[in-house]
Formats: structure tokens, C-alpha cells, sequence
């Protein structure tokens, strides 16, 4: 599947990174960047960086067929609440079908996203994995 | 000659600050390599090779070496902004042209203003990238410098090589000694032109020189640096408590150390190999890990680095105080270990992109 060359670049930081913004008002946490925050409006809101680790709520196996990548195949999807309290959409890996299940403490990795084969760049960005003990 | 014993060595100035390990969870075992390519059932066991680890489909060196580089800033506890330097020692970039360095320092918030660079000596290249950040930081240039070896190693399906050739990656933060729990007290390195292993541009695997593998190269350079280390030093294997060598193998180690002069004791706690494979540049360094995680203030350890082509770097390191409270503040080697999944031929086969798909 190709991907916008720019659009990636321009967006690497929230691939990279989880960026939350944090309200010095109301003292919420909203995922991603906000001007505004989304929940009293006040705009004296700063921009912090999660510590990357959570559980998960939800989750959801794809089996969606992307051309170019069938690697990749199934899927989990799942909806992962950070320590910082917000709710996240994010891919989990290193967990087999059978033991992903509520609760289970996840952290965010760096992982392949996906890769214009086999010429083209290859993109990274942030997944979920069961934490490693000792972690 | 005599030795100038009142200047400090450089790199006694400096020490390991943090340090961080990463091994894929996935593992084939030696047995069902070498039973589907017709190898001697004896040949694992020979070897002293159990099972690899494999990196998933979506692993690389950029992300394994990610997660070695960010335990080793959280062990320091470290401001990433501070870090001046970032070198990335591999021989399986996922990029022959584009930095796997600058993916990982962006990934992880490091300072814009730094050296940053990938490196290639088969398998040293990490250690020559802790040798520069040594320098780097003893001569004031930097604060702190970041040295990770990360490698998905290949060989040819049926090479011998198949049995050891793993993924996994090792990072060190390098720094002040004054800050570190295990500063250097020595470091010197051996290289020479020998043809024991290669890969030319374009080729998919690497090939060995058959009869350079062994003592021209392995043992001729780890022992010559090991020496070399020893005499600028004034020390000898009485005076280490462990010893870590590269671990093409889990026989190779042993060897080496006992033409040293070391008893298995002070070599089997650094010893990876056997339950992971050779993580190329991440082999030595995954070691010394290993033993950082076991060791007491005070405890010198020797470590030799190799990589084919050939070269060996000899490093030796005195633990600190703080050194179990950092070991704390991260995953450790034996929890890395032990978390593990066996997947079939198969799955590694996918996992490592050993087949050709009709796909670009
Ligand atoms: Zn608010």
C-alpha cells in the first residue's frame, strides 16, 4: 500500500510519539493536539508526551486483505486506556490470539507499519505489546 | 616500553550510565533447522546451539534497536536532549542508504544537535560505536553518547549459519564515570584484513571463508586484543571476576577463554548464545548485559567484542555503587529470555522474509 511521502514526514512525530494535551485549567487529558481544550475550552493547555504504557479495553482481529500487506495478517486491533486516562486506537503485537483479553498491560513499541516494497521507504510508528516483565 | 602511570587513560573518565536489551520473542529451534537441511543431528549439540530468537515481520534492526536505546535512557534516567551522539553498529540495515540511526534518535526525542550514524564491521560495529562515544564524551565533546548494536542477521537457508544466525539488539548510554555504575578502565582494539566472512553489495546472504572462520580470525584477534589489553593494564585473568566474549556460538566463548587463561565459571554468566542465538552486534554486548544485571560493586569485567573482516575491541570495566538500582529500572536479560514463543520453520520463514512474494 503506498503512503504519502509527505503526509508521513509531516506526521512523524504523532507516529513516533504519544502526544497528549493537558488542560492547566480543568487538569483533563485529551489524546492528540488541541489548541482548545476538549472539554472546558480553556486554551491555557500545554502539550506532554505519554509515558506509553496502558491496558487494554477493547479489542477487534482484522483480516482486512491490504494489498501488498497479507504479512502482516490477522490484525488485532485494540483500544488501548493509557495511564494518562485517555483512550487510544493502536495495533497489539507479540500476543497471540488466544491470550489477548482485557487487562492485559500493554506498552507502546516501534514497529514496521508498513514498507513500499522494494523500492519505496518504510514506515514506523507506534504499536502496543504485552509489557515485558521486569519492564 | 614503559607504561606512563600517572596519566589517566581517557576512558577511565567515562562508564556505562545505562544499558538496555532487546530479543525477539519468537524462537525456532537448532534441531528443526538442521533435521529439514540434513545436518548431522550431532551438529547442534556441537555447537552448543539450542534456539534462535526471530524477529516478527514487523522487527528490524531500527526497532529493536529502539527498544534497547530507550531502557538504556531509562536506566540512566537521562534528559534524551542531553544525548550528543547516537551510532548504530549493524550489518542488516533495513536502508543500505538512510541512516537507521536518525529513525531511532527521532523515535525516542534525542537532540537534534548530535553525531549520529550507522556502522559496519560485521559484528562489532557496536562496539567500535561505544569505543567513539568513549572519546566523545572523555574529550568533553559530548555530555552523553548512545552505542547500540541491532542486527536481524541472515544466512543462507541451509548455511551452517542458519543453526545461529538470530535477531536481538544491546544499547549502551555512555557517560561521566562519575554518573555511571561501571566506568572504563581500559579499552583497546586489534584489526587486521582477514577474509573470514563477507557480504558484497546486492547479495541476500552472507558467505564465510571456511577455514579463516576459527583460529585466523575468531581466536587470533579477541586473544591478540585480549593480550594487548592485558599488558597495557598490568592485569590478568586472576584479576576479572567474569568474562564476556562474541558468541558465534556457544562453544567459541569457552574456547577463546580457556586459551586466556579464564575458568568456565567467570565465562558461562555472560553466555546468551546457546537460548538465543548470535545476535551479531548485539552477541557481546547482550553478554555484558547479561552480567552488569549479576555483578557487584567493585567486580572487573573483561569484554571482547569480534567481528569478522576481522577486528576485536577489549574492554575492561569496574563496577560501581548503583549499580542494582539501575538494574532495576528495566527489563533484564533473563526476563527477556524466558519470554519466549517456539514458531515452526515456517513462521521464522515468513517472519524473515525467506520466501519471494510477486509483489513492487
Ligand atoms: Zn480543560
Amino acid at each position: 500500500m503506498k503512503y504519502s511521502i509527505p503526509k508521513f514526514w509531516r506526521r512523524k512525530e504523532g507516529y513516533y510519539q504519544i502526544i497528549l494535551t493537558k488542560c492547566r485549567e480543568c487538569g483533563k487529558v485529551a489524546f492528540f493536539t488541541y489548541v482548545r481544550c476538549p472539554y472546558c475550552g480553556s486554551s491555557n493547555v500545554e502539550l506532554v508526551k505519554s509515558c506509553g504504557r496502558g491496558v487494554v479495553e477493547e479489542f477487534t482481529i482484522s483480516y482486512n486483505r491490504v494489498e501488498e500487506g497479507e504479512e502482516y495478517l490477522p490484525k488485532i486491533i485494540a483500544i488501548v486506556r493509557l495511564n494518562e486516562g485517555v483512550r487510544v486506537v493502536g495495533e497489539l503485537v507479540d500476543i497471540d490470539l488466544s491470550e489477548v483479553k482485557e487487562g492485559v498491560e500493554v506498552e507502546a513499541v516501534l514497529r514496521r507499519f508498513s514498507s513500499d516494497d522494494p523500492h519505496g521507504l518504510i514506515y514506523y510508528g507506534l504499536k502496543f505489546a504485552p509489557v515485558i516483565k521486569g519492564a | 616500553m614503559f607504561r606512563v602511570l600517572c596519566v589517566p587513560r581517557p576512558e577511565s573518565l567515562t562508564g556505562i550510565v545505562g544499558w538496555g536489551v532487546y530479543i525477539p520473542r519468537q524462537r525456532v529451534k537448532a534441531d528443526e533447522i538442521a533435521s529439514l537441511w540434513g545436518f548431522e543431528k550431532t551438529l547442534p549439540k556441537a555447537l552448543w546451539i539450542e534456539e534462535k530468537a526471530v524477529a516478527s515481520v514487523d522487527e528490524d534492526t531500527v526497532t529493536m534497536g529502539w527498544y534497547a536505546a530507550k531502557v538504556a535512557i531509562e536506566r540512566g534516567n537521562v534528559d534524551p536532549e542531553l544525548i550528543g551522539a547516537v551510532f548504530v553498529g549493524t550489518e542488516s540495515k533495513p536502508y543500505a542508504v538512510k541512516p537507521s540511526a536518525t529513525i531511532i534518535a527521532d523515535a525516542l526525542g534525542i537532540s537534534k544537535k548530535k553525531l549520529s550514524t550507522d556502522m559496519e564491521f560485521a559484528c562489532r560495529a557496536g562496539g567500535e560505536g561505544i569505543r567513539l562515544a568513549i572519546a566523545l564524551v572523555a574529550s568533553g565533546t559530548i555530555k552523553y553518547g548512545l552505542a547500540i548494536g541491532s542486527d536481524t542477521a541472515q544466512a543462507s537457508p541451509g548455511d551452517v549459519l542458519e543453526l545461529t544466525a538470530s535477531s536481538g539488539a544491546a544499547a549502551y548510554l555512555i557517560g561521566p564515570a562519575e554518573e555511571s555504575v561501571a566506568q572504563f578502565e581500559g579499552v583497546v582494539t586489534y584489526v587486521t584484513d582477514t577474509p573470514d566472512f563477507w557480504r558484497r553489495e546486492g547479495s541476500k546472504y552472507p558467505t564465510h571463508g571456511e577455514i579463516f572462520t576459527g583460529e585466523p580470525a575468531y581466536f587470533h584477534h579477541i586473544m591478540s586484543a585480549v593480550k594487548m589489553l592485558f599488558d597495557e593494564l598490568g592485569l590478568a585473568p586472576s584479576d576479572f571476576d567474569y568474562a564476556v566474549f562474541h558468541q558465534p556460538n556457544g562453544k567459541f566463548p569457552l574456547q577463546v577463554g580457556k586459551k586466556l587463561g579464564f575458568p568456565k565459571e567467570k565465562i558461562l554468566p555472560g553466555i546468551v548464545t546457546p537460548w538465543i542465538g548470535n545476535t551479531y552486534n548485539g552477541s557481546a554486548l547482550i553478554g555484558l548485559a547479561k552480567v552488569l544485571e549479576q555483578a557487584k560493586p567493585g567486580d572487573r569485567i573483561l569484554v571482547a567484542t569480534f567481528g569478522s573482516g576481522a577486528g576485536s575491541d577489549a574492554f575492561s570495566i569496574v563496577v560501581r555503587d548503583g549499580i542494582g538500582e539501575r538494574v532495576g529500572r528495566g527489563p533484564k536479560v533473563e526476563d527477556l529470555l524466558k519470554r519466549k514463543k517456539y514458531v515452526s520453520y515456517a513462521q521464522y520463514a515468513k517472519s524473515r522474509r525467506l520466501y519471494i512474494r510477486n509483489i513492487g
